[in-house]
């Protein structure tokens, strides 16, 4: 540590100054809007028109069912998933770890456009279908919300994931061996013993995905399309469509009151976990 | 008392499939020599890889994207240097409003933000669009690198500044003969991190963009929706193997993730 | 005062936590001293004032008459040699003592820095890399780099900690030599008592941010004034004197087996040479060596001791 205050001022200031403006100010602005009657003065004129429009409550409700659903569904995958992995070698653990977070560095929209060619009219599911004789035409899988679920799945298990082999790995080391032995099946290992050691890996993990979820705009963009909109792709309509910024600006606040709420999750819970090579 | 490894096999390989198995998809469907996308691929051939290359609008903005890439996060690192030396060896007064504000790119949605420089930069002050991309990518960028460099000046002991400075080199002396070469590596690990984080993004970028203004990401959802043939496809995987690539070097000659 | 580094009235404080007020000392040229305490009784703070590494509150530090009190630590002239060695881990071992000549300009520099490595021993390892060496060599190699500068202060803190018994050996010797050789006055901190009386020519012993007592070596070492000074130099037995003053024995000087009082033996430590027993009595808790060719007493044997007043040091203040 280094004594004069006002040099490390100096320093970090132009950071916080550049953020601020750009990040900040802008955005408190567009927030503030919504709470501007139209002759000016405070109002909550446009929470109610945006709640009382069918539409916007679909939206609403469904961003927040589809976040619930990929949220409950990742941990499922990722427990059994991450208890596998932890079981590998040190070796082909890291081969795995490396293949989990490989997608993480692919560009998202690379990511959610092979959905396309998987789940459209002649993709290759429904060759699948039509091959069994199950439907004579296939099935209108894109446009779904099962579509956006599945794309929103696959792009934020990854984080599940890591975060519960972070977790694992900070377990007491044969835990699940000594309950074993000790006469649990496996149904209690985990309930007794996995769950309650890896409660803060859950969490982070379940957060992240959640949040990730609620707040996404290219998987519901490509794979949902007007037909399935979520929070951000419905903003962006709102925009583009009908200049309707008292809508944008209510979409917005929940937007960031949602990315407040995670955060500050994530902070108190996020101790310093050992990062792994 | 192991699980058998059948059983965790068979997971690792589904839990794989599910993740990785889309880009052999969309890698063979790319491939295809037909004009449609499909899989399994109507023969092979490179074409579509090729023709990505003539459309101009891909050109375009696979330049523009670079270029936020590259002098972004540049921006980025010459703002967030400091101020990554300033928080792991000054004792800051408000530090955490400071850090607050320097993270703030991480916790306002992108997509507002673009919004918001579109509604009050760009439109009001008849400010460029590409300089408000350029501006919002550096700011997007800044808490990555602020937070890398931040952790690898936190793995440098301030004695050996100390000793500099007491063997004769004045501060700033200091910091580039014996803080910057030991840094090095944090320092290209937050460029990388910050040129994959803008060359991907999207949210920020949707508003900001105009006519022969667009992210390479935004033109490809924008193409998306007029054409149906594989060439988004054939730049889908170009950018996952560049991506793939630039990490896999980073892993190799860096230790990559001993940064992130 | 003719001291050559002096410190006058020098106050120094983490924010508004004071760790040392108002400390004044001298030291005469090529003198080597101690600045001994317990941590955080502001030794290792003092010694980064004098390196420039902290701005006082108040007060003045000259080195060689030269006013140097808030001079950037570049230009006090001063080499320090920290605990952790603080080399630059990107350079070589040549690099590392070659920077404060470089940072002068100095002529001659190759020579100058295989001369110095020579006089650590380190010659054959000017082209390592600092991280590869052992903790020793490190050391070794901190000390050529702060030398070669031919500071006018030489700083070390806890030079002996690190090492083991054979290396600290080695090491005083080295240090010693130095003074010889060079002349450079030295002022080095240190937490171990056995350090500071091994190496320093004069030791200053701190408490709470003051200075307890002062002098030379042996002075410390037989004459300490307080019950602090007298406890921190090993003399473990402190009791009140019939005339009210404190009275303090090391246990050397008690005699056991016979003597006006009793007690119980209740433990024993083997030191090689002595035999210490801890010994419950009507006085307290008593602490008795004796020479380990004598034979020994058992635990929870009744013993009779004497404190003769003549082996005791009469301290000044409790």
């Amino acid at each position: 540590m280094f004594e004069n205050k006002n040099t490390g001022l100096l320093l970090v200031l132009p950071a916080a100054v550049f953020a601020s403006v750009l990040f900040l100010l802008p955005v408190g602005i567009l927030l503030s809007e919504a709470f501007t009657g139209s002759e000016g003065g405070f109002s909550l004129g446009a929470y109610v028109e945006f709640f009382s429009s069918e539409l916007n409550n679909t939206v609403f409700w469904r961003s927040l069912r589809l976040g619930l659903w990929v949220m409950l569904t990742s941990a499922v995958i990722g427990y059994a998933a991450a208890f596998s992995i932890v079981q590998l070698s040190p070796k082909s653990r890291g081969r795995v770890f490396a293949l989990i977070i490989l997608p993480l560095m692919i560009s998202p929209v690379a990511r959610t456009y092979a959905w396309l060619v998987i789940l459209g009219r002649t993709g290759l599911v429904n060759q699948v279908i039509v091959g069994l004789g199950l439907s004579e035409e296939g099935l209108q899988l894109l446009f779904t919300e099962t579509a956006v679920f599945i794309g929103l799945l696959q792009l934020f298990l990854p984080l599940m994931i890591i975060a519960l082999i972070s977790s694992m790995e900070n377990m007491p080391r044969d835990v699940v061996p000594a309950a074993r032995v000790l006469g649990a099946n496996w149904f209690s290992v985990f309930f007794r013993v996995i769950l309650p050691l890896t409660r803060e890996g859950l969490v982070v993990g379940g957060t992240l995905v959640f949040a990730g979820s609620m707040t996404a705009y290219i998987t519901p963009a490509i794979l949902g399309g007007s037909k399935v909109l979520m929070l951000e792709t419905l903003l962006y309509q709102r925009v583009t469509v009908a200049n309707d910024y008292a809508a944008a600006s209510v979409i917005a606040m929940i937007l960031v009151v949602m990315s407040i709420v995670t955060n500050l999750l994530l902070k108190r819970l996020a101790k310093p976990r050992n990062r792994r090579a | 008392m192991k699980p058998s490894s059948t059983a965790t096999g068979t997971i690792i390989g589904l839990t794989l499939v599910f993740l990785i198995g889309p880009f052999i998809v969309i890698i063979l469907a790319a491939l295809t020599a037909g004009n449609n996308l499909a899989f399994p691929p109507d023969g092979l051939s490179l074409k579509w890889f090729i023709k990505v290359f003539t459309v101009e609008s891909f050109r375009i903005s696979f330049l523009i994207s670079m270029f936020l890439a590259v002098f972004g996060t540049l921006t980025a690192l010459i703002v967030g240097v400091p101020a990554a030396y300033a928080i792991a060896r000054y004792d800051i007064p408000g530090a955490g409003a400071i850090q607050l504000a320097v993270s703030s790119p991480l916790i306002v949605p992108g997509i507002i933000v673009g919004l918001a420089l579109l509604r009050y930069l760009v439109i009001p002050t008849g400010f460029t669009i590409m300089a408000a991309l350029f501006l919002a990518h550096a700011a997007l960028i800044l808490p990555y690198a602020v937070r890398v460099v931040t952790s690898s000046l936190q793995n440098l002991r301030v004695d050996v500044e100390e000793a500099a400075l007491i063997l004769g080199c004045s501060r700033l002396g200091s910091f580039f003969r014996v803080v910057f070469p030991n840094i090095r590596g944090g320092i290209l690990a937050a460029f990388i991190l910050g040129f994959v984080t803008s060359f991907n993004q999207v949210p920020v970028s949707l508003f900001l963009s105009g006519p022969g203004v667009r992210t390479l990401p935004i033109d490809m959802l924008a193409y998306m929706e007029t054409t149906y043939d594989p060439s988004v496809a054939a730049l889908a995987c170009l950018l996952a193997i560049m991506s793939v690539g630039i990490v896999f070097l980073a892993e190799r000659f860096l230790g990559f993730s001993r940064y992130v | 005062m003719s001291d050559f580094v002096s410190v006058d009235k020098l106050t120094l404080a983490y924010g508004d936590a004071v760790a040392v007020p108002e400390l004044s000392f001298g030291i005469g040229k090529g003198e080597l001293i101690a600045l001994l305490g317990p941590s955080g009784c502001g030794k290792t703070t003092t010694m980064r004032a004098i390196a420039g590494l902290m701005t006082p509150k108040s007060g003045t530090i000259r080195i060689d008459g030269r006013d140097v009190t808030r001079l950037a630590p570049s230009l006090r002239e001063v080499g320090l040699v920290f605990q952790s060695y603080a080399l630059f881990p990107h350079l070589t071992v040549f690099e590392n003592v070659a920077f404060g000549l470089k940072m002068r300009k100095a002529p001659n520099i190759r020579e100058r820095v295989m001369a110095g490595l020579d006089s650590v021993g380190l010659r054959d390892f000017a082209n390592r890399l600092t991280p590869d060496l052992s903790g020793g060599q490190q050391q070794r190699v901190s000390l050529a780099r702060s030398l070669v500068v031919e500071p006018k202060v030489l700083l070390l803190d806890e030079p002996l900690s690190n090492l083991d018994a054979r290396l600290r050996l080695e090491m005083q010797m080295v240090l010693k030599d130095i003074q010889k050789t060079t002349g450079v006055t030295m002022i080095f901190v240190t937490h171990d008592q056995s350090e500071a009386l091994a190496l320093a020519d004069r030791i200053v012993l701190m408490k709470d941010g003051r200075i307890v007592q002062s002098g030379l070596a042996e002075e410390m070492y037989s004459a300490p004034r307080s019950r602090f000074a007298a406890d921190f130099f090993g003399f473990e037995n402190i009791l009140p004197g019939r005339d009210g003053g404190l009275l303090a024995w090391r246990p050397t000087a008690i005699r056991l087996g016979d003597g006006p009082h009793e007690g119980t033996i209740r433990g024993m430590s083997f030191g090689g040479d002595y035999r210490t027993y801890v010994i419950d009595s009507t006085l307290g808790e008593i602490k008795g060596s004796v020479r380990a060719g004598l034979p020994a007493f058992g635990e929870g044997e009744k013993v009779r001791f004497d404190l003769p007043e003549g082996e005791a040091v009469r301290l000044e203040a409790a």
